[in-house]
């Protein structure tokens, strides 16, 4: 597509970055069939194709950002669904990307939202903070439906809807990391996360405990924070890389000093980022290459575990429905991996319809548009339900918190059915869902 | 931006009461319905003939037949002209609004309305997209068959409007001959059905003359469509060859012989190489042409009909022959082909023709494409329907040097009367649009269009309904 | 009659009448005379002197000829190439009592299809460019000779079906298919109507590519294939194509088709005199004068039409295209109102009078009467072809 940018305006890497991708697209459209927004909303503003042009438009004119722009920008979840559709390789994320670092730059969003962005960018990423927001949660659930009523308190009445009813705890608090047994196949650091291990600490337990099974060691180096993704994804530029770079001394820290074959997250919005801190911090030359190195190390439990080779299994009788986040198939590119090992420790797996379309959590989304989220976990439940699966398994943590407020089958992570595949517990959600 | 196309002067009536008729239509429309903030209509301003833009009024994005009607009876009161929209996905630019115009784009209806088995029948509104059709049937056995190669995300709507092919029509028909009925607004509001499950028209064929009428008579709302059974079983088998004259003579010789596969598609080697790279379908790099040939039905059916394929095939030097062997191959054999015009973009901006030319002629209208592209200094990619002779050249060139557009907007044009001087048409599906309206001389006499003219003007005799497209604008009566 | 040899005289004929107000009816060889509603014109011109095949290669399968010439040369040179037109025309002499040679333009502007319709398409759907004369004597050009053709309005569709109204066809180029290399049809005897309509639809939900479904009652079946066909009421399949593969979807075919009924087989020679005499209409061509009807409703809805109309009037029918196109014999009143009532009750469709006695003929529209917004813009879609409304007036409504 034809663009309109000044020889100054491109003297900037990241507009110059923008008009790349800009120059690739070439309006066909395909995109707009897979976006969940244009197939709920079904207005081109609100799909990969008309943000593209609000932002071409933007960036062309120098403009700050604007309300318009805003809007439809704010409605865009970052599926990437667009990505994969796109037969010209349009790179839509780092093209939004660098339109939510131009809003939060040159756009005053309206005090309640400033509010209510702020909240989450400075609880969301914390664990310990985030605790303490789910026990407050848990008292002021009964005001969500008020808070319904007012327009720009929505946000709040969602955040309330989606935190847990009861706290969650890690069956193995205390016990430390389970010891490798067997053959030693490998060296990993997990990612501890920020809100997993508040929400479900299950998840890395059950990754623990498999990858010991099958001779991984498993390191969690101290001073890791936040992967970055929830700042990343309002804007927040600063927090994001600074977020980043700590990670990033962290792990090269342990990869320098233990030596590492990877490094395992569970939650596939988390990965999507860590594998983006090459790009994020290509401009930062103290950073470029390390950053690199470790977005290069960065994998899905699933994709490590695909290079494992784990031992076929017999069939349980357990059908499984696979919901692919986002993050994972859009992102990442991670689509057979997950059931392929599903399918090899037993399980028959079953493909929900509209597989590529967003289950509507998407980091914060779920909490800032609450009426589209709504929407789309609505469809994705039903789509779901229509397998008659017995479970629902998934890689990412956002899309379990939002998946399990609308239906009654157990969700779980992919590996915590793996995890009991070979030999761990029976996951404690399955067991209480199952009895009930 | 290219300028050698004009569109028409915007009427000082509607330029002078434009915040007048945005409140009028706010009061005909719910506020989510109508866009009309400047920043607003920017992705509006052209579909993907991006060549050409020009920002329209507003744009009324009904949820239903009755805000539809009342937008047109208010357009038609007030000599606002309408362009109707569906996905935006036109490469003739049958999409692309004009500066008076009120863009009526229906991608908010988009429901499935009925699928009627018993009589193989789907109901739907305009704004649905192709490919959901054939998804929402497909568990139960059947399929809505034209297929273009922008089904994805394509609509009904749009289908109709440019009586869109695909792949697969060589066995199946076009649009036309897959549509059953309309429900649809006049432009003075008036809604009317026309056709329903029944086969044939009780007086004279108008939802014949509406199909492929390029939103010129009014707005389809509604469609029902014809499903057909999934055939038990297809097989896309991949034949490359030295060089393209040896297969559009194989093509001709494949038809000749009284075998109709449900799709022959032809790529040259920059198409091969584009395509690979997107779908990693395993196309052969080393060959100078392919074709991709589709047969189905049963095993026996479709070893029979291969079996005497090949043999032809054999007979004009084919270098390689590949059958597909499972569903996921086919799956990417057809992805690749389908994402070509959107592939290319990887490698350049491209504008893509549509000429149709008779089968005899393909070999020779392939050479003398090859040489008006080089006489330019550009290149070409040909990635199309052989079985019909619907050829795509692909003109590639860089829309950032407007030297370099305006060579591609000449080359592609004397392209397409190659092929109307080769006994073919200007367009075999996308439709003529704001591309190829200054052409229609080249095939019609003026006595030719002004029949045509006449009659469009049985339906709307202010040229208020895309008024920009498909006839020339000097010599309208 | 004017039997115009060139198709400039033609349109110095209609040239000449448009300026002197003088009106015409347009036919090809007649075969189909008393076809629609009653009307006087001052002269008839006729296209058989335009005769002769223009151009027709094999390969390309795709034939150009004038529109007078007979419709048994162009089977005859497409025969040669084991070619045929895929619609499969019908032949109107033997129900409507008349002579004459059936010309392809006639065939084109009554858009006459057989069979095969419901699935290849209607003559409209092989119909690729046309020539004809407008009413002001303007020779125009539409469409062309290719298959993907959107280049401007599609005035090809509209002159196919227009009976002569809109203008006079003096050239047509259409797709021809090659002819399949075997046939056979499948008989499951002694479902009723409703039987009938569920057995079919369930034919053609298999992936067999039926090729022809009708239904033929027990008070018709007699007058199929000189009364050979099992006993009870024959519904009728018709599958074609390679050798090979047609008796492979016969299997599966009958499998299915079992549990319907019982089954029989009829061979590739059998089969084609059968949809020959389906396509004619066989058992109504009986030399009579009894109003017969051409209904075409949504497939579901064909028994149910008839079933409703059997409890009030005389009526004896048979269904073609799976059940969407009934042939419907009265025995003495049209019962126009009634059957028009029924068909919109049922979903909607058309009914047309094919054959009447004259006076009935002049007191019943021929053509389903259309709501009011469809019949203003069909009678301005025919003043902008036919200004002074010269060719047949009112013959259509």
């Amino acid at each position: 597509m034809q663009t309109n940018f000044t020889a100054a305006q491109l003297a900037d890497p990241q507009v110059a970055e923008s008009e790349k991708i800009l120059r690739r697209c070439v309006h066909c459209g395909f995109c707009t069939a897979t976006c969940p927004t244009y197939v709920t909303l079904g207005n081109e503003l609100d799909s990969p194709r008309g943000r593209i042009y609000l932002i071409k438009d933007m960036l062309e004119n120098g403009r700050p950002a604007d309300e318009q722009v805003v809007t439809h920008i704010d409605r865009c979840l970052s599926c990437l669904a667009c990505v994969t559709t796109c037969p010209s390789g349009v790179d839509y994320m780092h093209l939004v990307d660098h339109a939510r670092i131009h809003i939060e730059k040159t756009y005053r969003r309206p005090l309640a939202d400033r509010l209510i962005r702020g909240l989450l960018a400075k609880t969301l990423p914390y664990p310990g903070r985030m605790r303490a927001a789910l026990t407050l949660a848990r008292f002021g659930r009964p005001l969500s439906p008020f808070l319904k009523r007012i327009q720009a308190l929505r946000p709040l009445a969602a955040m309330l809807d989606l935190a847990p009813s009861s706290p969650a705890r890690s069956s193995m608090a205390g016990l430390g990391i389970p010891q490798a047994s067997g053959e030693r196949r490998g060296r990993v650091a997990i990612l501890s996360g920020c809100a997993q291990p508040v929400l479900d600490p299950g998840i890395n337990d059950a990754a623990l405990r498999l990858l010991a099974r099958f001779g991984v060691e498993v390191v969690t180096p101290e001073g890791e924070v936040c992967c970055g993704a929830i700042v990343h994804h309002m804007g927040k530029e600063d927090q994001a890389l600074d977020f980043a770079r700590r990670n990033v001394d962290v792990w090269i820290r342990e990869l320098e000093t233990g030596g590492l074959d990877a490094i395992i997250i569970t939650a596939s919005g988390c990965g999507t980022t860590i594998k983006d801190y090459g790009h994020m911090l290509r401009l930062d030359p103290a950073y470029r290459d390390k950053a690199a190195k470790v977005s290069s190390l960065a994998k899905d439990i699933t994709e490590y575990l695909a290079g494992l080779d784990l031992p076929r299994l017999d069939a349980k009788g357990v059908t499984v429905a696979y919901h692919s986040a986002c993050s994972m198939q859009h992102g990442q590119k991670i689509v057979a991996a997950p059931k392929n090992l599903l399918k090899t420790a037993g399980f028959t797996v079953r493909d929900p319809a509209e597989g590529h379309l967003c289950c509507g959590s998407a980091g914060t989304y779920n909490i800032l548009q609450p009426e589209i989220s709504g929407q789309l976990k609505a469809r994705k439940v039903k789509n779901i339900e229509a397998t008659k699966a017995d479970v629902i398994a998934t890689g990412n943590i956002g899309c379990m918190t939002q998946i399990a407020t609308g239906t009654a089958m157990p969700i779980l992570h992919t590996v915590e059915l793996l995890d009991w595949a070979y030999g761990g517990p029976r996951p404690q959600k399955y067991k209480q869902k199952a009895a009930s | 931006m290219s300028e050698a196309i004009q569109f028409l002067p915007p009427r000082d009536s509607v330029m002078s009461r434009r915040a007048a008729i945005v409140t009028d239509l706010a009061e005909l429309l719910p506020p989510e319905c109508l866009v009309h903030e400047a920043r607003e209509l920017v992705p509006f301003e052209t579909d993907a003939f991006v060549s050409y833009r020009r920002l329209p009024l507003a744009v009324a994005l009904p949820k239903t037949t009755a805000q539809v009607a009342a937008v047109l009876k208010y357009c038609h009161r007030y000599g606002v002209p309408v362009v109707p929209r569906g996905a935006g996905t036109s490469l003739s630019g049958g999409a692309i609004p004009q500066e008076d115009a009120v863009v009526l784009c229906l991608s908010k209806m988009a429901r499935i309305l009925e699928l009627d088995y018993a009589n193989r029948t789907a109901t739907v509104q305009a704004g649905v997209t192709n490919l959901s059709i054939s998804e929402a049937v497909g568990t139960d056995g059947f399929f809505y068959a034209p297929d273009p190669s922008s089904q994805l995300a394509c609509t009904i709507g749009g289908n109709i409007g440019m009586n869109s092919g695909g792949a697969h029509c060589l066995k199946y028909g076009v649009t036309t001959n897959n549509l059953l009925g309309v429900k649809m607004v006049l432009v003075d509001g008036a809604v009317i059905e026309l056709g329903g499950k029944h086969l044939d028209a009780s007086g004279y064929d108008l939802l014949g003359l509406i199909c492929g009428s390029e939103g010129q008579l009014g707005i389809v709302t509604e469609a029902t469509v014809r499903l057909i059974a999934k055939p038990e079983g297809a097989r896309p088998v991949l034949f490359g060859f030295e060089a393209s004259e040896a297969a559009g003579a194989c093509v001709a010789d494949i038809i000749a012989s009284g075998i109709i596969p449900v799709a022959i598609e032809f790529m040259d080697k920059p198409a091969i190489e584009i395509c690979e790279a997107f779908a990693h379908a395993g196309y052969p790099l080393d060959v100078a042409a392919l074709l991709i040939v589709e047969v189905e039905g049963s095993e026996a059916e479709m070893d029979a009909m291969l079996q005497s394929i090949v043999e032809i095939a054999r007979r004009h030097q084919v270098k390689t022959v590949r059958e597909c062997q499972s569903a996921t191959e086919a799956a990417l054999i057809w992805k690749g082909r389908k994402s070509a015009f959107g592939a290319t973009g990887r490698i350049a901006d491209y504008i893509c023709m549509d000429g149709t030319v008779p089968l005899s002629k393909l070999s020779y209208v392939l050479n003398k494409t090859a040489e008006i592209v080089e006489s330019f200094g550009l290149r070409v990619a040909n990635v199309f329907h052989a079985g019909d002779g619907n050829m795509h050249p692909l003109i590639l060139f860089n829309a950032n040097d407007p030297a370099d557009a305006a060579k591609a907007e000449a080359a592609g044009n004397e392209i397409l009367k190659l092929c109307v001087d080769a006994g073919g048409c200007l367009t075999g599906e996308h439709g003529v649009g704001i591309e190829k309206r200054d052409l229609m001389r080249h095939q019609y006499s003026e006595v030719d269009l002004h029949q045509q003219m006449a009659v469009r003007a049985a339906f709307d005799e202010g040229w208020i309904m895309n008024p920009s497209k498909v006839f020339p604008l000097d010599g309208r009566a | 009659m004017l039997t115009p040899h060139t198709e400039a005289d033609a349109a110095y004929v209609i040239r000449t009448a448009a300026t002197d107000g003088k009106t015409l009816g347009l036919c090809g060889g007649n075969t189909r005379a008393g076809f629609g509603n009653v009307t006087e014109t001052a002269e008839t011109v006729s296209s058989r002197a335009l005769s002769g095949i223009v151009d027709y290669d094999p390969a390309e399968m795709v034939v150009t000829a004038r529109s007078g010439t007979p419709l048994a040369e162009i089977e005859a040179a497409l025969a040669a190439n084991r070619q045929m037109l895929a619609f499969e025309p019908m032949d109107h002499r033997g129900i409507m009592g008349t002579g004459g040679e059936p010309t392809i333009g006639g065939v084109f502007a009554a858009n006459v299809s057989g069979p095969r319709r419901f699935v290849s398409g209607a003559a409209r759907d092989s119909l690729l460019g046309i020539r004809f004369i407008n009413g002001k004597g303007e020779v125009i050009r539409a469409g062309g000779r290719v298959m993907k053709n959107v280049t401007g309005l599609d005035l090809v569709k509209l002159l196919a079906g227009s009976h002569g109204t809109l203008g006079f066809l003096t050239e047509v180029t259409f797709r021809v298919l090659p002819v399949p290399q075997t046939a056979e049809t499948i008989v499951i005897s002694g479902l009723d109507d409703a039987g009938a309509a569920k057995a079919m639809a369930a034919a053609l939900a298999l992936p067999v590519e039926v090729s022809g479904a009708a239904h033929l009652p027990q008070t018709v079946r007699h007058r199929f294939l000189s009364g050979s066909l099992p006993d009870g009421e024959a519904t009728v399949l018709r599958l074609e194509g390679l050798a090979a593969s047609v008796s492979v979807r016969s299997e599966k075919l009958a499998a299915v088709m079992q549990a319907f009924g019982p089954i029989a087989r009829l061979d590739a020679d059998e089969s084609r005199t059968l949809w020959q005499e389906i396509r004619d209409v066989h058992p109504y061509a009986d030399n009579s004068q009894k109003p017969l009807w051409r209904v075409s409703v949504a497939p579901s809805a064909g028994h149910q039409l008839v079933a409703a109309l059997r409890l009030e009037a005389g009526v004896d029918a048979f269904y073609d295209w799976q059940g969407g196109l009934i042939w419907m014999r009265m025995e003495a009143d049209p019962e126009a109102e009634l059957l028009r009532r029924f068909i919109r009750a049922l979903g909607g469709g058309h009914a047309t009078l094919v054959r009447a006695s004259a006076t009935v003929r002049t007191q019943c529209p021929a053509f389903e009467p259309q709501p009011d917004a469809v019949a203003q813009l069909s009678a301005r879609v025919k003043q902008k072809l036919d200004p002074g409304g010269i060719f047949s007036p009112g013959k259509m409504g």
